[in-house]
């Protein structure tokens, strides 16, 4: 946005953005277009120049004409009626969008027209449908969005999809992966989850592999929710992973999907019609025993065990429903089992939410590994203490999305416990595998 | 980047009387860190790369609906791009695997005082954009470049040129090898902070464009802030010719090669206009509909040609079209030793052939027998007055190579391009002109504002200007050795020794002279500024004698300390009592004396002990 100054004057003059205009000012004078201000100093006006390049004008000073209004955007019409073997579903993030380089602005890419021109060899793996459910950054998603998804996914099986791709940001792919795995099961279809770490609106972008891979991977006999990424920093193959096993794991890098605890589900490079299946899957159920349990409950709170931490952080969270601790080690948080005075244990701050009904979750801060709370006296003493969640590998996001789901299908305090520790969507195994992925 | 201006009487006529505008555009190396990372801006030797990544870049889908045609050039060859990381030279950030840092505010601050050294005026705020450029040389597909300054101008001996542009951009990366597929690049050299400086299309003629380049080129390196040695420089001409067509001609090195690429490529120009006419006088255009790509490899089962059978060995085919009433127009030279034949190649080569084989070549020298020939122009139904091309490759790339052959043959006009300069002065066929519509904002870098708390830091940073540095030599140095100084990448080792009190002119030999004798017998002084500034506080000092300098330095550069060689007896001056007593025990003669101790003595003492002598004689 620019200043209320320069705002006021645009709207005087009959000004907008995208309008050509003449500067005029003590470096000389200027024709170009009037570029809207997104960053930097909001006094500076911002002209595109004719050899493309934008530059930024004091306005103060300048004299300011308009010389031709712009055309508006022209918003396309929705195609309807495309009925594709696999539904595409939109929930906003980068991985489709186009550019209008007039402005320099980024629109999302939608409709089936749109995502056959921005990834032209889908039609070399599917016929597909498309629409968008909502388009948000994946960090402003919550609950509500993973209940809307799971109904979006589920009136597209019904509507005859064969496969389902959610187009997704990444931030927060791995939690939304996890609520789709627990709220749909013994599903008919797989369903897919994709996104892309470098913008769309650059031609590096991995958008296209991760795409086309998805889609190729929703055409497969899956019955589960997954998520497809890159698996390296080339662009040569994807990995499936888990739902419920899945984490992004580095900040910007196209690798940064893992599978925690358990390796992928496949390896897959669909150019070259490679499916290298690394970890067994549940194949697609029967159409009839899909089971949609899309309940539940968002008032669960996770925290981060930290040295310092003061039992007042952990009673402030009786308001909530749930609590998930992300502890040290193996599943641990300041007890105090010496009797050390220059210790400052948490455990009855915790054991009085557990006493008081709310179920307390433990995950581990080291990401891989499984949860041992007999180990150390520590341990014991939260399990004593009412802890749900020794001998658990799962992630703490899954733990979370869990424990949300788990609340939102009973109150029963001893069913959410007995729901938590039963494997439901692959998020705890019985063994500790070795491999190397 | 720049415009051309129409309707001008800005042009030259050369001497054929055709009317040629003439553009320049510089590219300079700054001395500071990368653009958009803290990796030095150092290219390094290492042959075994740290790691090695493989990408495909594919052009981005616009509003508009339009694909820009330099970029989708780039996309049909589908090319696989190998990028060779070094762990000293790059980081996340050149592998496109990490969002770029805030503009590095040294890079900056040297092109805004380049800017102002031109006379521009500097934008308010600086915006980057982002220029699609998917021939792999950068990672993401795109080159970071921001305008710095505008409406700048450089004065010449043929009046002021002016320079509407100054841009802060970043380098690509470099190219090792490209394969059939498969383009490696080296990732050292990218994001290097580079200035971009354009001219408007004044430029009177090839000597006045080679005054233009190389005044650019001392304003640059007169800041003592920019990147010195071969490849840091780079010079880029637009030309365009009436009737013909605008081309831009890239990756000049040396200044004296660009009288020859606007001569040759006036030249060139010419010829295919000529070349066009006679193929339109034919009735040889609608070549389109005429070829057909037709595979002539069995023709060519047991030939004896080394070349063909190697292909066809390798799981290759032999495909062929013919070019209708095209005889003789394809062995028609346009540049030295470069054809019509040879444009049609530089298009195949797009496809990822080595090149051509046609019929205006001598096809006995590719070891094809009579009949072979004979037996494939049936094939082709190539008749009188008919030309043909092969081409041996892998099935998909001959096809593509040919389709690109027909694509330029039926370019009835001269093709606006992007051409690569040869060191022999020739050009060739790199991609087509870029478009305009490829530039959007980078929106992972925010703008800048320039500031008076900004400038007022460039300008207390800011060396003296080429013209006033000029002018201070010329009061200290005659005219040659002050125009070498002012070339001299010692020059501010120069302004040191002088600023302690070395004799101008004994400094300038020794830097610019005795150096150089030094490098022609083959020694190369390491670590110059150090040892010049010991030796010359040494010689200050009276231990030695001006003589003795050129000796010292060539001990030194074989490989001593020069502090040694400074201690040796046999540099060390003998003047006074000492020398007085020398002459007295040779008679005071002066070529005994000399040719006794050489560099030891200063003529000019011994001169003045002999008068005094000879006075009291």
């Amino acid at each position: 946005m620019y200043s209320k100054r320069i705002e006021d004057f645009l709207r005087k003059n009959n000004i907008s953005v995208g309008d050509r205009v003449a500067i005029s000012s003590e470096k000389g004078e200027f024709e170009g277009l009037l570029m809207p201000r997104t960053a930097g100093d909001e006094d500076v006006l911002v002209i595109k120049l004719d050899n493309g390049y934008n530059i930024g004008i004091r306005f103060s000073g300048s004299k300011v004409k308009l010389i031709e209004k712009g055309k508006p955007r022209e918003i396309e019409t929705r195609e309807k009626g495309e009925k594709g073997e696999i539904a595409i579903l939109g929930c906003g993030g980068t991985i489709a969008s186009k550019i209008e380089y007039k402005t320099g602005a980024v629109y999302p890419a939608i409709t089936p027209e749109e995502l056959r021109m921005t990834f032209p060899d889908i039609k070399k793996i599917a016929t597909i449908r498309s629409r968008s459910l909502f388009s948000l950054f994946s960090e402003d998603m919550n609950a509500t969005h993973w209940k809307s998804i799971a109904e979006g996914v589920v009136e597209e099986i019904r509507d005859g999809a064969k496969g389902i791709v959610v187009m997704h940001g990444t931030d927060t792919m791995g939690y939304t992966a996890a609520a789709l795995s627990f709220m749909l099961q013994n599903l008919p279809v797989p369903v897919v989850l994709v996104g892309a770490q470098r913008s769309s609106d650059r031609p590096s972008s991995e958008n296209e592999m991760n795409m086309l891979n998805a889609v190729y991977c929703a055409k497969r006999d899956i019955g589960e929710v997954c998520v497809c990424m890159h698996a390296s920093i080339n662009d040569d193959f994807c990995y499936l992973h888990r739902g419920t096993r899945v984490r992004k794991m580095h900040t910007s890098r196209r690798d940064a999907f893992r599978s925690i605890n358990s390796p992928p589900i496949a390896a897959v490079d669909w150019k070259n019609d490679r499916f290298d299946v690394l970890s067994e899957y549940k194949k697609r159920s029967q159409y009839g025993s899909l089971e949609v349990k899309t309940k539940i409950n968002d008032n669960v709170a996770m925290i981060y065990i930290h040295p310092n931490i003061k039992p007042k952080l952990i009673e402030s969270l009786s308001d909530y429903d749930g609590v998930v601790l992300v502890g040290t080690g193996l599943g641990h948080a300041p007890t105090n089992p010496f009797n050390d005075r220059s210790v400052r244990p948490v455990l009855q701050a915790i054991k009085n939410l557990c006493d008081s009904g709310i179920p307390v979750v433990m995950s581990s801060q080291t990401i891989s590994g499984r949860l041992c709370m007999r180990v150390y006296t520590t341990g014991r003493l939260l399990v004593d203490a009412g802890v749900i969640g020794d001998g658990m590998d799962w992630l703490p996001e899954t733990a979370y999305v869990k424990l949300c789901w788990a609340l939102g299908q009973t109150k029963d305090m001893k069913k959410i416990r007995e729901l938590m520790c039963t494997n439901i969507a692959g998020e705890i195994s019985e063994r500790s595998q070795i491999t190397e992925v | 980047m720049h415009e051309y201006c129409r309707g001008d009487k800005r042009t030259f006529a050369d001497n054929r009387g055709v009317i040629v505008k003439i553009g320049l555009e510089i590219h300079q190396r700054l001395l500071t860190h990368k653009l958009f990372c803290n990796c030095p801006s150092e290219l390094n030797d290492e042959k075994e790369p740290t790691l090695v990544v493989r990408r495909y870049l594919h052009p981005v889908f616009s509003e508009l609906g339009e694909i820009d045609l330099a970029a989708m050039a780039e996309f049909e060859k589908s090319r696989m791009f190998e990028y060779q990381a070094f762990a000293r030279s790059n980081c996340l950030v050149e592998l496109d695997e990490e969002p770029p840092f805030p503009l590095n505010i040294d890079a900056l601050k040297i092109a805004i005082e380049i800017a102002l050294h031109l006379n521009a005026k500097i934008a308010d705020e600086i915006h980057i954009m982002r220029k699609i450029v998917i021939d792999g040389s950068n990672t993401t597909g795109f080159q970071r470049t921001a305008v710095i300054g505008f409406n700048g101008y450089v004065e010449t001996s043929k009046g002021r040129i002016g320079i509407p542009f100054i841009a802060l951009e970043e380098e690509s990366a470099g190219i090792v090898e490209a394969k059939e597929g498969r383009v490696v690049y080296r990732l050292d050299r990218l994001g290097i902070p580079l200035v971009e400086i354009s001219t408007t299309p004044d430029i009177k003629d090839p000597e006045h464009l080679k005054e233009v380049a190389e005044k650019i080129g001392l304003i640059l390196r007169a800041t003592g802030k920019v990147a010195r040695g071969i490849g840091t420089i780079r010079q880029d001409l637009n030309v365009s010719v009436e009737g013909g067509a605008r081309v831009e001609i890239k990756g000049a090195q040396e200044l004296k090669l660009l009288p020859a690429l606007i001569e040759n490529e006036v030249r060139r120009q010419k010829k295919l206009i000529a070349v066009i006419e006679e193929i339109r006088k034919r009735k040889g255009y609608g070549v389109k509909e005429g070829a057909k790509i037709i595979d002539v490899s069995d023709i060519l089962a047991g030939t004896s040609s080394s070349l063909i059978k190697r292909a066809l060995e390798n799981g290759e085919v032999v495909l062929g079209i013919r070019l209708q009433r095209h005889a003789g127009i394809l062995g028609t030279e346009l540049q030295p030793g470069k054809r019509y034949g040879t444009e049609l190649s530089d298009y195949a080569k797009q496809a990822g052939v080595k090149g051509i084989i046609h019929s205006d070549e001598d096809l006995f020298k590719y070891g094809f027998e009579e009949d072979e020939i004979e037996s494939i122009k049936k094939r082709l139904s190539v008749g009188e007055g008919d030309a043909f091309v092969l081409v041996a490759a892998k099935m998909n790339v001959a096809e593509k190579a040919l389709a690109n052959v027909i694509e330029r043959a039926s370019i009835e006009r001269v093709p606006e391009e992007t051409r690569r300069a040869n060191p022999d002065g020739t050009t060739s066929y790199l991609r087509p002109l870029p478009g305009r519509a490829r530039m959007y904002p980078e929106t992972d870098v925010l703008p800048v504002l320039v500031d008076e708390k900004l400038i007022s830091e460039v300008r207390k940073g800011m060396g003296i200007s080429y013209e006033s540095r000029r002018e201070s030599l010329l009061t200290i140095l005659n005219k040659e050795l002050a125009e070498k100084m002012l070339r001299s990448k010692h020059l501010k080792l120069f302004e040191k020794l002088v600023a302690d009190g070395v004799d101008p002119v004994l400094a300038a030999v020794t830097i610019e002279n005795t150096l150089v004798s030094l490098r022609r017998e083959g020694l190369e002084l390491r670590d110059v500024d150090n040892v010049l500034m010991k030796v010359f506080s040494e010689y200050k000092k009276g231990r030695f004698t001006k003589a003795a300098i050129p000796e010292i330095l060539r001990e030194t550069a074989m490989g001593k300390q020069p502090d040694l060689v400074m201690a040796q007896e046999g540099v060390r001056k003998i003047s006074g009592e000492e020398l007085e007593r020398i002459a007295r025990e040779n008679n005071f003669d002066i070529k005994k004396i000399m040719s006794k101790y050489r560099i030891r003595i200063e003529a000019d003492e011994l001169m003045e002990i002999i008068k005094k002598s000879k006075n009291l004689g």
